[in-house]
């Protein structure tokens, strides 16, 4: 059947819910790429076949669900049973007919499978007061998690396709123009750019021919909101390029998705197919008289894709080489034709704002920055995933009240955010509001929203490091700043890491990174300069640590850093087992030593030590002790 | 090029009757193709050129300048590290380090018997589960070093 | 005609141009490398960055950009030689001059700028190339698209279809005769030309049997232009002589 006026979709709309709302217990099993890692897919299967052969589908009006990603990989695989709420942790598919018998049948909670709060070591049971979903205002990513994300029928039960039914049947296009700027949302690719803006340009662009684009590039190495949103809510996105076409015109429109991203590009592909079964994407929308379809291009590989010419010339079928920035991609982007491009998440929370006006949209968030932001928080933190917040939100609450702070509650040193364009905040900046200008002025940016949590065994020149080594990869080799920059740049910092820093290499550093930000064609090259003078700026006395002293303070360069075992170890011998070289000796109960002729530095050892018994210390301490 | 065995074109002549003979769609059908073949052979490339009418230059710079793309023929089992930045602090040095050792290769290279390929890839989006390795389709969160060997067997290596 | 400053001189210039045209006719020297006229500007050396201001915009706030393919504008404000433009042309000279070491042009170009010897680490394979992408765009406007660039980033090269003999290589020479470094190498004779590791047979002029054109080339002019190959066939020479010959009241003297 296909929508052929706002009353069928009304209709449909209302039959949607009540088949929701008919299934009196459901089962929700998170699976998105994180979960499936540690055996989602196995407890779904499980789920489905014991409840059908205990024929419980009849009785009690069960609903087993493949969700998108809830976001709390690491305590996957992640169940959640409505309409009590309940969290069920890392689940394993041979503990399922326990489950059902305990906890569907029993009424009965299970405690070992319960989230322990690692605050108090106290057991939540209901999704909603864990500290980590609590604290969340979910817009972009309101259904993922609650929805199957290949059931056209499930997302519109949760108000998907809402906003496109009151832009095509409600609205003018000027007025949805209208309602976009009253929220205030700017891109949540990195740029943040306001989005309404962006959509008057290219509306005022000459032309009859018009497109518009989703980047699902997200390159950088940390971030994976679009990855979830792709993969667990893929409807949020056509809906909101859907509005986004209606009020330009435009009839065509692309999703660029990279490669690395294989379910996303599946979960897409359904959405689409079925969305255009039912008259919502393709000729005569809703009976509308609005056409507008999508198609999917996936990427080749290359992180510079997610620049908005680069991507367009990626869609074109040719390398990805940004161009000029003079001529605006609004006016002539893709073919050279007016072209907006948006982020996926900018995208998936256009319906919401649609659906409920943009005031709504706007009282959330700060002065400049509206709304909410999708997170990733990642690194040294006790509760790594997905979260979305409003903007103004601290990231002392986001790292420590709902990350539940540092990893086995070692110190915090950074937290890096904004991806290989961003920097390093350090400890004494936590209390910054997170928005596009608070970032921005203490020398990071909100990027596309990676958070990465660094503890006191990080060294920051290696960060920098990192990154350099990451963006050398990636840079595409049109313009000399970047290509040969780059390459120089990493080539004093590999002399940096391995203790052969001279005097003047931070001035050299210093100079090179002005002629890349001022010469480089595309932020790709202007841009990274910023992990290299973020860390510079807050970090220097571990840069001159490596230069003056041949020391990694950190422990973490190896040709600078070796090892040694202290007196308080109980010869538990559990490090023995985790160094690669076998360069440790010891028995069981004795104190063990590490020979380090054999030592690679890699801190393995350390890593796993359960008494803190191991310690760094400079290579040239170790090699005038043995002089003397 | 001389040194590539024959391939069969009838896998390339339904991808290209699948996609608009024209140049936006070659990096779709490259992706296809390196599905098909496990990598892009010359020959392959060839008949690309001539059917979407892209000049060949063009189709190898294209072929070169992504990642997603190898002219060599890969293992049967690819063997992919992610290196994005969560996995890089948490360890993803030594796991490629440890592969190294397991089964004497690098980055970007095949073993001999053709069974693996090693790959550092970029941010897979599984940063919560860093380290992250894929071995062939499987995903394996929070890796080891000292796990190595468990993962490689499930992936088909035999030690001996 | 929009009017703008460069260097506190006023200029007048036609509607449509490139900042680099303003800039040349205020008498502003702007260092280029991959620029061409009758090519499209590409940006990729960044030699000719120049601070700019709109009209609309604060007196003292600049934007760093190139005069090559930045498009003029009414009021606009151009400074060619300002301490972070010359700090950003050094460190792109620099840069080039430790990649191309032994590359005259880049030598003398650095020089200029006050640098004798590059200040970064000295490429272990020293090339001529700047990769400019002069070659490439000239032979994708002749409308061969013989060569093109391979790989990314550092090891970007400029290379034919699997570093073997290009197929639709025709031997034309432009990408040679416009690399501003004589890094592309060819030879040359009255029966043979090569170039890029392919052979071509050469055409002979039927009345001075001089070697004019390449097989190749004068069959894709010809089948561009519809023209007959012959007329390719014939010296530039050969053809004033006998169009000379066309005009009665002129003696021809050889």
């Amino acid at each position: 059947m296909r929508i052929e006026s706002k009353d069928q979709f009304d209709a449909l709309r209302t039959e949607a819910k009540k088949l929701e709302d008919s299934h009196k217990r459901k089962i929700l099993v998170c699976c998105g790429t994180g979960c499936l890692a540690t055996g989602a897919k196995e407890v779904a299967e499980s789920f489905a076949k014991e409840i059908e052969e205990r024929g419980l589908d009849v009785e009690v009006g069960l609903g087993v669900k493949s969700t998108g990603c809830h976001g709390f990989c690491e305590r996957g695989p992640l169940v959640v049973f409505q309409p009590e709420g309940l969290l069920y942790t890392k689940v394993q598919a041979k503990r399922v007919p326990e489950i059902i018998e305990k906890t569907i049948l029993g009424e009965e909670l299970i405690p070992g499978l319960l989230y322990k709060n690692p605050a108090d070591n106290e057991r939540i049971p209901a999704y909603e007061e864990i500290p980590f979903y609590k604290n969340q205002v979910r817009v972009a990513m309101r259904n993922i998690g609650r929805i199957d994300p290949t059931d056209l029928m499930d997302a519109i039960a949760h108000d998907a396709y809402t906003g496109v039914a009151k832009a095509l049947f409600e609205m003018t296009p000027d007025e949805v123009l209208d309602e976009v700027e009253v929220s205030g949302q700017r891109g949540r690719g990195g740029a943040g750019f306001y989005t309404a803006r962006k959509w008057r340009s290219c509306k005022a662009a000459p032309g009859d021919r018009r497109f518009v684009l989703c980047n699902g590039d997200e390159g950088d190495p940390g971030a994976f909101k679009d990855r979830s949103i792709m993969e667990g809510d893929p409807h949020s996105v056509l809906e909101g390029m859907i509005i986004g076409a209606c009020a330009l015109g435009a009839h065509e429109g692309f999703i660029y998705v990279r490669d690395e991203y294989p379910l996303a590009v599946v979960n897409l592909q359904v959405a689409i197919v079925e969305a255009r079964k039912l008259g919502l994407l393709g000729e005569n929308i809703m009976g509308s008289g609005f056409d507008f379809d999508i198609q999917i291009s996936r990427g080749g590989g290359a992180f510079v894709c997610g620049e908005s010419s680069a991507l367009m010339r990626s869609l074109a079928g040719k390398t990805g080489e940004p161009r000029a920035k003079y001529v605006h991609s609004t006016e002539k982007g893709l073919f050279d034709l007016p072209t907006v491009l948006n982020n996926v998440e900018t995208w998936a929370g256009i319906g919401a704002i649609i659906h409920h006006g943009g005031a709504w949209f706007a009282a959330m968030g700060t002065k400049k920055s509206k709304g909410t932001k999708a997170f990733s928080l990642v690194g040294k933190v006790k509760n790594t995933g997905l979260i979305e917040l409003p903007m103004g939100t601290t990231l002392r609450h986001i790292i420590f009240d709902i990350g539940g702070g540092v990893l086995k509650d070692r110190p915090f040193k950074a937290v890096q955010t904004g991806g290989p364009s961003g920097g390093c905040i350090p400890e004494d900046l936590l209390d910054l509001p997170v928005d596009y200008e608070k970032l921005t002025e203490a020398g990071s940016m909100m990027g596309s929203g990676g958070m990465i949590v660094m503890d006191d065994r990080t060294c920051m020149v290696d960060v920098a490091r990192y990154f350099l080594g990451f963006l050398t990869e990636e840079s595409c080799g049109k313009c000399t700043p970047c290509r040969e920059g780059l390459k120089q740049m990493l080539a004093i910092y590999d002399a940096l890491i391995e203790g052969r820093g001279r005097e003047g290499d931070i001035e050299k550093i210093e100079a090179l990174a002005n002629g890349m930000q001022l010469g480089s064609l595309c932020e790709l090259g202007k841009s990274a300069p910023n992990p290299v003078l973020s860390t510079l700026k807050y970090f220097r006395s571990e840069y001159e640590a490596h230069i003056r002293d041949r020391a990694c303070p950190a422990g973490i360069c190896r040709e600078l850093t070796a090892f040694e075992i202290m007196d308080d170890c109980d010869g538990c011998h559990v490090c023995f087992k985790a160094c690669p070289t076998e360069a440790i000796e010891g028995t069981i109960k004795e104190l063990h030593v590490i020979h380090q002729d054999l030592c690679i530095s890699c801190g393995a050892c350390l890593d796993v030590c359960p008494t803190d018994s191991i310690r760094t210390l400079p290579k040239i301490e170790l090699a005038s002790r043995e002089v003397v | 090029m001389a040194e590539q065995p024959c391939v069969d074109l009838s896998k390339t002549e339904e991808i290209l009757a699948s996609y608009p003979h024209e140049e936006p769609s070659l990096i779709q059908v490259l992706q296809d193709v390196h599905r098909a073949y496990n990598y892009l052979p010359c020959d392959v490339l060839v008949r690309v050129a001539m059917v979407l009418d892209v000049p060949l230059a063009k189709v190898f710079s294209v072929s070169t300048f992504y990642k997603a793309f190898s002219l060599e023929p890969q293992g049967d089992t690819i063997i992919k590290v992610c290196t994005g930045t969560a996995c890089h602090i948490r360890g993803a040095g030594q796991l490629v380090e440890e592969l190294e050792r397991k089964l004497g290769i690098g980055a970007d290279e095949t073993t001999e018997d053709l069974k693996f390929t090693v790959k550092t890839v970029n941010c897979v989006g599984a940063c919560a589960m860093a380290p992250v390795m894929i071995v062939g389709e499987k995903y394996w969160g929070s890796a080891k070093p000292a796990r190595m060997s468990k993962y490689l067997a499930e992936g088909g290596h035999d030690e001996n | 005609m929009p009017t703008l400053r460069v260097n506190g001189r006023k200029v007048t210039v036609e509607e449509d141009v490139y900042l680099l045209e303003a800039c040349r006719a205020a008498g502003a020297e702007v260092p280029t490398l991959c620029n061409f006229d009758g090519l499209e500007p590409w940006g990729g050396c960044r030699l000719c960055v120049v601070d700019m201001s709109l009209a609309k915009w604060d007196d003292d706030w600049f934007k760093m950009v190139t005069a090559c393919n930045h498009p003029v504008e009414e009021g606009m404000t151009v400074i060619t030689d300002s301490e972070r433009v010359l700090a950003t042309r050094r460190v792109v000279l620099d840069l080039l001059l430790a990649r191309c070491p032994e590359t005259p042009l880049i030598q003398q170009l650095a020089r200029e700028q006050g640098i004798e010897e590059t200040s970064y680490e000295l490429n272990p394979e020293p090339t001529d190339c700047i990769l400019c992408g002069l070659c490439t765009r000239v032979c994708d406007h002749i409308g061969v698209s013989a060569i093109a660039s391979t790989d990314r980033g550092w090891g970007r090269e400029i290379a034919p279809p699997f570093n073997e003999p290009p197929p639709d290589c025709i031997g034309c020479l432009a990408c040679a005769e416009i690399c501003p470094t004589d890094h592309i190498k060819f030879t040359n004779s009255n029966i043979r030309r090569t170039i890029w590791g392919k052979e071509f047979e050469m055409l002979r002029d039927p009345k001075t049997g001089e070697a004019v054109i390449t097989r190749a080339q004068a069959e894709h002019f010809a089948a561009r232009s519809g023209v007959p190959k012959s007329y390719f066939e014939t010296s530039d020479k050969s053809k004033r002589l006998e169009l000379a010959k066309t005009f009665e009241k002129l003696q021809v003297v050889k």
